[in-house]
């Protein structure tokens, strides 16, 4: 019982890891486990939040808390499910949803109180110093791989990189360093929407055989890099995760269309990947507008992590990759 | 003077037949806005039904005056809120919070809040995919709630006027109507958004902190009521900007003559769970509770309409009298139907609505009269049902199954929405003491016969 799972961008993973347990972002997505998730909630509920309910109730003596976030509204009442359905302390944190950091710099607060009485440990502003140093370590050595995906040409893939994230994500960031570079001018595209999940890797090389996704805004790949903590101390902490680039969740949602209309013209994509998963109203509502606003083609490709339509979908990104690769 | 028969549920035809015997003195003497000029709504069903209100064919209702009044009334409110619009009012949207915003709206001198969220309701009364086609061609996606319709009332400009402001309440909410809420500002509607703390439970491992409780019993951390003050105190302040005044009392006033409608309500609805014989239609009670959220654009004629509402039902109570017959099952009703025809059909069956969470808990509770105004609608509002758990939000019927009040419940889902989509497995381990029968409201025209043989079975089980 040595992890502590959350399931929000919001979270700050220096806090969770400030307990001495060990932080594992809840990104589970598998058609198997969604299907058991079913027990809990209906069909058409999101598969990862499905996944994610059975993965949890599984495996519920590795978790010695959960922590939950008013993110999207599947999402926060998967921890009411958890709360009935195991023993588990729930904690559900208020994250941003308008412009007003008053809700969450309280709820920092709060948090932050209930961990120490949940650990009976007190965080030391020297505690809370290594913590943010240590994490500040990990996201700069993975911005320093991102660099690399984003190079002209790029040189590592999303696949790869993916592995690494998926480490960050587990709280279990090794040396580990990409060993294989493998340049390539495949067209290069940006990847949004849904959250990529850990056993959503294949969907990836999918992609990639035909494609270089150089960028992403999705939860599972860089959204921690948009966190920067300037200042050691709970207040950085609660500054530096307030100002990432926000959630499409958060509303007015234009610094999140402002965020990567100005990454896709950075990166120099030419295309955009929408992956959305079955009933994920939050990325699912955003289709049309992506399509029109960001001036490239998009493919939108839609998932319940079953296996079925894998055939097709090699085809439709093969004809996206042709009609990019005409267009360069 | 018109003379209520014996209470019984009938059809347009009927209504038509019957609405010859209402004296001319009679319908002109009911009007919105007490405008003796445009402002008369009593006219027979049918009237509604020539304007495109299809279902109305199908549908049977209440054959006393005050049900004709309600209808009248009710659908009357596309034309009210253009009327107003003509007239010089200023028409408030509020979206969302289902039932605190229109409060402080109705503060303001000639202001006239409504739900644009109501429009869910249109496809299903209008037998036509028209609006829910529109949302589609819009963007959103077909495996979302049906309140997408108001989306494309949004763009078809017809259901109703531009609203001269706009509030957009979102956190604790459902996803599908916040994301509508976002398309809609991206149409070039201007919206101000709200919001809403999630009511977290206080638990057995939580370290204390000062906390309060609801009228409904439910506990929340005391903070969170500072945070909707400040909300609804930018609400106070950009209806200032809007209208050039502001005066407290009057919110206070505000406060007040909401409370009149909710007290009415909660006893129409008391009176109606309680008797022994079912005094009134599960589908005209739908209506009325909804009426609590903004008085369906003139509250001072809902106020008149629920008065008359309650004498009729209280007389029937008290005669014995009633719509259904004394055996009728007593079910719950958990999650309004998008679609108004399944409580007709649920009745004709053989149930009785005794108990609702129609996701209206907030709209419900009486607003303290008695404390400063803002913390008083926060205080309220912290009742609300969707911004917690689903246990608090099933706790009121859990109670009322295990008194023996309840043999059966029925949930409406609607596909894609995502409280649905998370609660019903939930509710159902909740009210495990009692059969629960779980079904998805079918697109408009779309209830079948297997559908209603899921009902009569479930009915006939629970006899």
């Amino acid at each position: 019982m040595n992890l502590i799972g959350y399931a929000c961008s919001y979270i700050p993973v220096e806090i969770l890891s400030a307990t001495g347990l060990n932080p594992y972002r809840l990104l589970h997505g598998d058609i198997d486990l969604s299907k058991k998730g079913e027990r809990f909630v209906r069909v058409d509920a999101c598969p990862m939040v499905k996944s994610n309910l059975a993965y949890v109730i599984e495996n519920q003596e590795k978790f010695a808390a959960l922590i939950g976030s008013t993110g999207c509204d599947m999402s926060r009442r998967m921890f009411d499910i958890l709360s009935e359905h195991t023993k588990i302390p729930v904690y559900v944190v208020n994250v941003p949803r308008t412009d007003n950091p008053a809700i969450y710099n309280d709820e920092i607060d709060w948090f932050v109180k209930q961990l120490e009485h949940f650990t009976h440990r007190k965080f030391f502003d020297e505690t809370v110093k290594n913590e943010i140093s240590k994490w500040e370590a990990m996201r700069t050595k993975l911005r320093c791989t991102d660099k690399k995906r984003a190079d002209h040409p790029s040189l590592i893939s999303t696949a790869d990189f993916h592995k690494l994230m998926t480490s960050y994500h587990k709280g279990a960031l090794t040396d580990e360093i990409i060993q294989n570079q493998d340049p390539t001018d495949k067209p290069r595209v940006y990847l949004l929407g849904s959250a990529i999940t850990y056993e959503a890797n294949h969907i990836l090389q999918l992609i990639e055989e035909k494609l270089r996704i150089v960028g992403d805004f999705n939860c599972g790949l860089s959204r921690p890099l948009g966190i920067s903590i300037q200042e050691q101390s709970i207040d950085g902490i609660k500054k530096a995760y307030y100002d990432q680039p926000p959630c499409v969740y958060k509303r007015p949602h234009q610094r999140y269309y402002d965020f990567i209309r100005g990454e896709t013209i950075r990166l120099g994509c030419v295309g955009i990947i929408a992956w959305t998963l079955d009933y994920c109203d939050v990325h699912e509502f955003e289709l049309q507008k992506i399509e029109n606003v960001f001036n490239l083609p998009v493919l939108r490709i839609r998932s319940d992590f079953s296996f079925q339509g894998l055939s097709q979908l090699k085809t439709r990104i093969e004809a996206f990759a042709e009609m990019l690769c005409t267009r360069i | 003077m018109y003379q209520d028969l014996t209470p019984e549920k009938i059809g347009l035809k009927e209504w038509s037949k019957q609405f010859r015997m209402v004296g001319d003195s009679e319908i002109k003497e009911f009007k919105y806005y007490n405008n003796d000029e445009w402002g008369i709504y009593l006219s027979p069903p049918a009237t509604f039904m020539v304007y495109g209100t299809r279902q109305l064919k199908k549908l049977k209702f209440d054959n006393s005056l005050a049900a004709l009044r309600l209808w009248g009334f009710t659908f009357n409110e596309s034309e009210r809120l253009f009327r107003a619009r003509q007239s010089g009012k200023r028409i408030i949207a509020a979206m969302g919070d289902l039932g605190t915003v229109p409060v402080i709206a109705m503060a303001f001198p000639d202001c006239i809040p409504f739900y644009p969220d109501c429009t869910w309701w249109t496809p299903f009364f209008n037998e036509s995919t028209v609006l829910l086609d529109k949302a589609s061609e819009l963007g959103t996606p077909e495996a979302s709630c049906f309140v997408r319709s108001t989306l494309a009332a949004f763009h078809k400009m017809a259901y109703f006027p531009k609203p001269d402001i706009m509030f957009a309440s979102t956190g604790a909410s459902c996803d599908d109507y916040s994301c509508i809420m976002q398309m809609a500002e991206e149409m070039g509607y201007e919206l101000n958004w709200l919001e809403i703390p999630f009511r977290r439970q206080h638990r057995s491992f939580h370290m204390s902190e000062e906390h309060a409780v609801t009228d409904s019993g439910f506990k929340y951390p005391k903070r969170f009521e500072t945070y909707l003050v400040n909300e609804y105190k930018r609400v106070w302040r950009k209806m200032e900007a809007l209208t050039g005044t502001g005066d407290l009392k009057k919110l206070n006033a505000s406060i007040e003559k909401n409370n009149r409608v909710r007290r009415l309500v909660n006893d129409i609805k008391d009176l109606t769970q309680t008797a022994d014989v079912a005094p009134f239609p599960a589908l005209e009670m739908m209506v009325i509770e909804f009426g609590n959220l903004y008085g369906y654009a003139d509250i001072d004629e809902w106020l008149d309409i629920l008065k008359m509402i309650k004498d009729t039902v209280a007389d029937r109570v008290e005669k014995g009298i009633g719509i259904l017959p004394s055996d009728a099952v007593p079910l719950a009703w958990v999650t309004p139907t998008a679609d108004p025809l399944l409580l007709n059909i649920v009745e004709d069956l053989g149930g009785r609505v005794v108990a609702t969470e129609y996701v209206i808990n907030q709209a419900l509770t009486i607003i303290e009269e008695d404390i400063e105004p803002f913390q008083a609608l926060a205080r309220s509002f912290m009742n609300a049902s969707l911004i917690g758990s689903t246990e608090e939000r099933v706790r009121q019927i859990a109670g009322s199954v295990d008194s023996g009040k309840i043999a059966g419940v029925i949930i409406t889902n609607m596909l894609g929405c995502s409280h649905c989509a998370m609660e019903t497995r939930l509710i159902e381990e909740k009210l495990k003491n009692v059969p629960v029968l779980a079904i998805d409201v079918p697109a408009p025209l779309g209830i079948t016969e297997q559908l209603k043989t899921r009902i009569t079975a479930f009915i006939e089980m629970l006899r």
